[in-house]
């Protein structure tokens, strides 16, 4: 190994004072959670004299958690399925089929990626009104699909190009129908670019705020942990020891989710990048 | 014939229900966008009328709010691309030269990303609010006294200051990605001609890193224009509206003022306008790559 040098030194130095300014919010957040409203008014870098767990379980029932939660699971998981599932069909056939028809189906599918969010969401709303997809839950997944497939379509489109044709070809000459050559046989070879595009997914719709807010905000009952965390911080900002006992529930999942899934959110990420 | 029929049925099977969706949620949504940004819809009565080209002359020549939006956001996304790409650059390669805790430390720098912007605002406010005073009692420095939120220029950065803090973990495992596809023999070999750390990095890594440049700066440039949930939650565009984003501003014309017409014209504009941005920013970051 290379012997320490002095740049060794003040690299480790410049990094862990970056690593102190990353963290150290959050960590302030989570510790000032369990204190009584007076100990974060006096002195919020103080540790906390004793353990409030009330905080938490007036933020679980004022911020209605277990529903908005059970609300978040279903959008995320069905969202990222159907994703999942419509993008690499479709990327896999028109991978596969070298027709105009399935050049230009391509191009009309990755297309909209360049659009902004922004841009689409006042006439979206109006089209998602029409079609009865406003206000519930399973409607706001419908369009997460729309929304997320453009990318799933080009990414598994690239890496069908990787799986060897043949092995369609030999599964053709046994008698298996296309639908049960890709289930069988191709979809499971997708499996590495799977796991990045769910991880991607979830963190975006997970944490997503603009679209539920929306679609799905006018109604308790379907309101997502972003949504009521929003109102709720709005409504108890000035009941710090609340506010941040909520920021905590609502960032845990995702926290636990990221150091469970490293390797592959990482993955995921640099997925992600050859968008440009 | 049957054959090709049966072709052309599995393909629709396979293709269709992808295409359908994604007419849903933006094909459809793009076409109607053309038609309503020359009418004076305003999302609730039946009698829409067409105004022409109305909503494009208001939106150039007499809409104040639109021209402080976008000055605010071609400043945020300069300074935001700049400084997020430049320390996102900096952690990776501070944590390429193999020092312990190096894995920890990744994780570490990553972890502002994975909360989700509402939350950082939130964070943010606590911060600025309660341990900046707290700071400020003990340390007595000025920069803690500060109304981080109430004054327009501190506001703007702010915002911008948070916006780093989130998105810098992001990068840099992109550019870590991209330092690990750099072969050590070539800087081996500029070691060995004697060659110091700053001309190693700005002649020889820099250049193989310019993939993970190009695709990094393409990436934090649209989100730095579409800018939205960290300001609609910190500031919520103020004060004074020094801080609303183009697309806060698009949002509080649809859904505040109701004039749904007029913002699908500004949303028009402003899918224009990236696309020229980014479209000029990929092509030059392309030309600059070179073959390792």
């Amino acid at each position: 190994m290379m012997r320490r040098t002095t740049l060794d030194w003040l690299a480790t130095a410049l990094l862990i004072v970056l690593a102190a300014v990353a963290v150290y919010p959050v960590a302030l957040a989570v510790c000032n959670s369990v204190k009584t409203y007076r100990e974060i008014m006096v002195d919020a870098l103080k540790p906390p004299k004793s353990f409030q767990y009330q905080n938490y379980v007036n933020a679980w029932r004022l911020m209605q958690y277990p529903r908005v939660f059970a609300n978040t699971l279903a959008i995320t998981a069905v969202g990222v399925a159907g994703i999942v599932l419509f993008g690499s069909m479709a990327g896999y056939m028109l991978s596969r089929t070298k027709t105009r028809l399935s050049r230009f189906a391509f191009s009309m599918c990755i297309a909209p990626m360049m659009i902004p969010f922004q841009t689409i969401m006042i006439t979206l709303m109006q089209v998602a009104r029409r079609l009865h997809l406003s206000n519930s839950i399973l409607g706001l997944a419908v369009i997460y699909w729309g929304l997320g497939l453009p990318f799933a379509i080009f990414l598994y489109h690239g890496f069908v190009k990787t799986i060897p044709v043949e092995l369609d070809e030999a599964a053709s000459i046994d008698g298996a129908s296309p639908l049960r050559i890709f289930f069988v046989i191709v979809l499971p070879l997708l499996k590495p670019l799977t796991s990045s595009i769910v991880v991607l997914e979830v963190m975006w719709i997970w944490n997503d705020f603009l679209l539920p807010l929306l679609m799905v905000n006018s109604r308790q009952s379907t309101k997502t942990l972003q949504l009521a965390a929003y109102s709720f911080f709005g409504q108890y900002i000035s009941e710090w020891h609340y506010a941040l006992a909520g920021f905590v529930m609502t960032v845990a999942v995702p926290v636990a989710f990221f150091l469970l899934m490293q390797k592959h959110v990482v993955k995921g990420v640099v997925a992600g990048a050859i968008k440009g | 014939m049957t054959w090709r029929r049966s072709k052309l049925l599995s393909f629709a099977a396979f293709v269709l229900p992808a295409v359908m969706l994604i007419l849903v949620a933006s094909g459809i949504p793009l076409v109607m966008n053309f038609l309503y940004a020359v009418t004076n819809w305003n999302g609730i009565s039946k009698t829409i009328s067409c105004v022409g080209l109305d909503n494009f002359v208001e939106l150039f020549t007499d809409d104040e709010g639109i021209r402080q939006a976008t000055l605010f956001t071609m400043k945020f996304a300069i300074l935001h691309v700049l400084i997020t790409n430049v320390l996102a650059m900096l952690l990776a390669v501070l944590l390429d030269r193999g020092l312990r805790g190096s894995n920890l430390l990744r994780a570490v720098f990553f972890l502002p990303n994975i909360l989700s912007l509402v939350v950082v605002g939130f964070l943010w406010k606590f911060t600025f609010t309660r341990v900046f005073g707290a700071l400020f009692d003990y340390t007595g420095w000025a920069v803690f006294g500060l109304s981080w939120l109430g004054q327009p220029n501190m506001a703007f950065v702010s915002v911008l200051l948070v916006s780093v803090w989130q998105a810098a973990g992001y990068y840099m495992v992109i550019y870590t990605a991209g330092l690990q596809t750099i072969p050590r023999d070539i800087e081996e070999a500029a070691i060995i001609d004697g060659t110091s750390s700053a001309q190693r990095f700005f002649k020889v890594t820099f250049p193989l890193l310019m993939p993970s440049v190009t695709a990094c700066m393409f990436l934090s440039t649209t989100n730095a224009l579409k800018v939205f949930d960290v300001i609609f939650t910190l500031t919520g565009g103020g004060p004074g509206g020094t801080t609303t984003s183009i697309a806060l501003d698009i949002y509080r014309e649809a859904f505040v003022n109701n004039r749904y017409g007029y913002a699908t014209a500004k949303s028009l504009v402003f899918f224009i306008i990236t696309l020229m941005i980014t479209g000029i920013l990929v092509n030059f970051l392309k030309s600059r790559e070179v073959e390792s």
